[in-house]
């Protein structure tokens, strides 16, 4: 026997279409998981932070957040108006290691830690092609608030 | 004298037939293409040195020949009828991949997938040419470019065919460079060819820790019969990427895939003599084993160019041809003719992605084979 004619005896069609499906079930439900796996792990490192979150949510709709967030700013108020004018004057977007660099030679205290803060409170952020901008838009809330 | 002449009797001389010679020539050739053209050596030189011993004709009855229940050969061919060798190959090859390039973007496992589709139309194609199920599905699985993978399964399934099937696994594995190019730029524009891959993000190592644990899990839910072969891949990775485990991993990559490559090459080698490899049946394999081949490349492809109408970042088709397991070849061969075109376009890296997902793709699709003939 041979042909369509073998193909129709033996099943062949449903065989051949059941085991293309499964193969790509498999595939797929695969790239499905490990597309979300990195996230998954990035959730449990920062468990806390998370847990944290969500009793602020619960608290009242994100407004504990912004109360959060301020005091890291105010902590930093006069390094963070420092490094506005500094990246005022040199323009964005900028490279971090630059920024360091010509914050170290205009004599600013702690140039690393005060990066690093201003990187926690959302006033320096990346721009996704690998350098950074200054948020003005929190840094405007920042102040506006400050002048209350 | 007449001791003289019957000894003459059962030398090689004596014994020789027409189609010994023709396998022997052929064994020649394998060595020769391994060693002088670097065509899959390591496969290649051992496939080739075992037809040459599987053809010196022998005195039956003596306990030589691979087919004799009490020869040496036999007792280690039994590593391939019993399907042992090939799930000791993935192990190997578990140790040795780097999972990376797939976690970055697991969108190119699809492409690996749908290389797959060339196993099943073969085995169409074969039904219709009139070979039986069993045969069929195991000369469907040449389509899926996976020389260890095609002998577990026609162990299972088809043992007599076991020499042709693999030596036309592993000839076309060879031929990678030689059959995909022109069905790469017959199906792909220019202007196609010339797209640049994203750089991939950053994988965390333990992403590539926990990946082979779901993988494992996963696709031996799905299709249970895929065990040995996906089992033992995914047990090489977790040695490779636990760190811990370094030494295990170092043996599986080196010692146990390369005695097993040895004795696995030997064997399948010396299974084609002439009497059971030279008939029609070979010839059909040859050619539907040629065809899966084209018909995964062209799959692969074509899937890509589908997902390009749905990704907001294009991928570059040429990745659809790595999807055919052949590692890591199909995907040097997709950076190769990648490169023709742009020199500053580097698409090995990304190539890998569809080509490790091809060799699971094609796993889970002879545990599915296997699991619709039994």
């Amino acid at each position: 026997m041979t042909g369509l004619e073998a193909i129709q005896h033996y099943n062949g069609f449903a065989m051949a279409g059941v085991g293309i499906t499964i193969v790509f079930t498999a595939l797929v439900a695969l790239s499905l998981i490990i597309s979300q796996l990195h996230k998954v792990l990035l959730a449990w490192e920062n468990r806390a932070a998370w847990a944290d979150a969500m009793r602020r949510w619960k608290r009242g709709n994100g407004r504990g957040t912004t109360e959060k967030e301020l005091p890291d700013i105010e902590a930093i108020r006069e390094p963070a108006r420092q490094f506005h004018l500094l990246i005022e004057f040199t323009g964005e977007p900028f490279s971090l290691p630059v920024l360091i660099k010509r914050a170290e030679s205009r004599g600013l205290a702690r140039v690393h830690f005060t990066v690093s803060r201003l990187i926690e409170c959302h006033l320096i952020v990346p721009d996704e092609d690998g350098y950074f901008r200054w948020n003005h838009e929190v840094y405007n809330r920042f102040s506006g608030r400050r002048k209350k | 004298m007449e001791m003289f002449l019957d000894f003459f009797a059962n030398t090689g001389f004596a014994l020789v037939d027409y189609r010994n010679l023709i396998m022997i020539a052929i064994g020649v050739i394998f060595i020769y293409l391994g060693i002088a053209k670097h065509y899959e050596p390591l496969l290649l030189v051992p496939i080739g040195f075992g037809i040459l011993l599987g053809n010196i004709p022998v005195f039956k009855g003596l306990g030589l020949s691979i087919y004799e229940s009490n020869s040496v050969l036999n007792y280690l061919y039994f590593g391939v009828t019993s399907g042992v060798y090939p799930p000791l190959i993935f192990l190997g090859i578990g140790a040795m991949t780097d999972f990376s390039t797939l976690l970055a973007r697991p969108v190119l496992m699809l492409l690996g997938a749908a290389a797959q589709a060339g196993i099943f139309l073969t085995f169409l194609g074969a039904l219709a040419l009139g070979f039986a199920p069993n045969e069929a599905a195991s000369i469907g699985i040449i389509g899926g470019a996976d020389g260890p993978t095609a002998i577990f399964l026609t162990a299972k399934l088809a043992p007599e065919l076991i020499g042709p099937i693999a030596v036309a696994a592993y000839s076309y594995m060879a031929l990678v460079p030689v059959i995909q190019p022109p069905i790469m730029k017959l199906l792909t524009t220019r202007k196609e060819r010339l797209i640049r891959m994203e750089e991939p993000r950053l994988v965390f190592k333990r992403e590539k820790i926990i990946f082979p644990i779901v993988a494992v899990l996963l696709c031996c839910f799905i299709a249970p019969a895929a065990l040995p072969l996906l089992g033992l891949l995914f047990f090489g990775n977790l040695l490779k990427e636990a760190i811990v485990t370094e030494r295990l991993a170092q043996a599986a990559r080196s010692a146990v895939i390369d005695t097993v490559t040895i004795l696995l090459g030997v064997t399948v080698g010396a299974s084609t003599q002439a009497d059971v490899f030279l008939t029609g049946k070979s010839i059909g394999i040859f050619v539907l084993g040629a065809l899966s081949f084209g018909v995964a490349t062209a799959a692969g492809l074509l899937f890509a160019k589908l997902l390009n109408l749905f990704l907001k970042t294009r991928i570059n088709p040429l990745l659809g041809a790595a999807g055919v397991s052949a590692v890591p070849d199909s995907a040097r061969v997709v950076h190769m003719v990648g490169q023709a075109e742009d020199p500053g376009n580097y698409l090995l890296m990304h190539a890998m992605a569809p080509n490790v997902s091809g060799v699971i793709g094609s796993a889970v699709g002879a545990g599915i084979l296997w699991s619709f003939m039994v």
